[in-house]
């Protein structure tokens, strides 16, 4: 058993799985004995550039302890998870259970949005709209 | 700016390294206005705390906290 730190971005159109994908993951996790340590949601940020002329993301944070053939499950799952643009997986050395300076100390330039207006901006945008009726895998 | 007095920011009280690439406000005091990591002969952060910094810097640019310059549209 491991421990692992995982970044998540979600398309910004498909906050509304978030609970449901994360429920998913936790269920792959324990089964499998491995142990959530700390789970965050950073909600919608401003991207610092465009990924796939998307400028705003909803922002996840795991850390986790699991064995290998977890992890591999899990990023394959996020592979083909639709909804994800992107992923980051750190290996740590102990389990985080503190929150993490995002949480703590919100900074003020780069600039976390409240919800509602965000997705009010979301909705305008035409470009981000092509990508948001593609299914999500099972 | 006498950047090598705020140096000791890099680590904290009991001796834990506090470069993160969560810690956005300490990274972007170690970019420069383009956005590039400044050098460490500029700002006389030692060798270790360096490559801390341009780690943490590099996986802050790829989850698109940070920018990787400012041409980005």
């Amino acid at each position: 058993m491991r421990h692992y730190e995982i970044v998540i971005l979600v398309h910004p159109d498909q906050s509304g799985q978030v609970p449901a994908m994360l429920e998913r993951y936790r269920g792959m996790i324990e089964t499998n004995a491995g142990q959530i340590h700390r789970q965050e949601d950073w909600g919608r940020r401003q991207l610092a550039y465009p990924i796939n002329k998307i400028l705003k993301a909803h922002y996840l944070l795991l850390n986790i302890e699991c064995d290998q053939e977890t992890l591999a499950e899990l990023e394959n799952n996020f592979r083909f998870n639709d909804a994800i643009l992107r992923t980051l997986t750190l290996s740590r050395t102990q389990a985080y259970t503190q929150p993490s300076l995002m949480i703590s100390q919100p900074d003020s330039d780069t600039g976390k949005d409240n919800d509602s207006e965000s997705t009010d901006t979301q909705k305008t945008t035409p470009s981000a709209s092509n990508q948001s009726e593609t299914p999500v895998e099972s | 700016m006498a950047r090598n007095q705020k140096n000791n920011q890099l680590v904290g009280e009991s001796g834990e390294s506090l470069i993160d690439y969560k810690n956005l406000e300490l990274l972007q005091q170690y970019l420069g206005e383009t956005g590039k990591i400044i050098p460490s002969r500029v700002t006389n952060v030692p060798v270790k705390q360096q490559r801390r910094i341009a780690a943490a810097v590099k996986h802050a640019r790829f989850l698109a906290l940070l920018p990787y310059c400012d041409a980005h549209s």
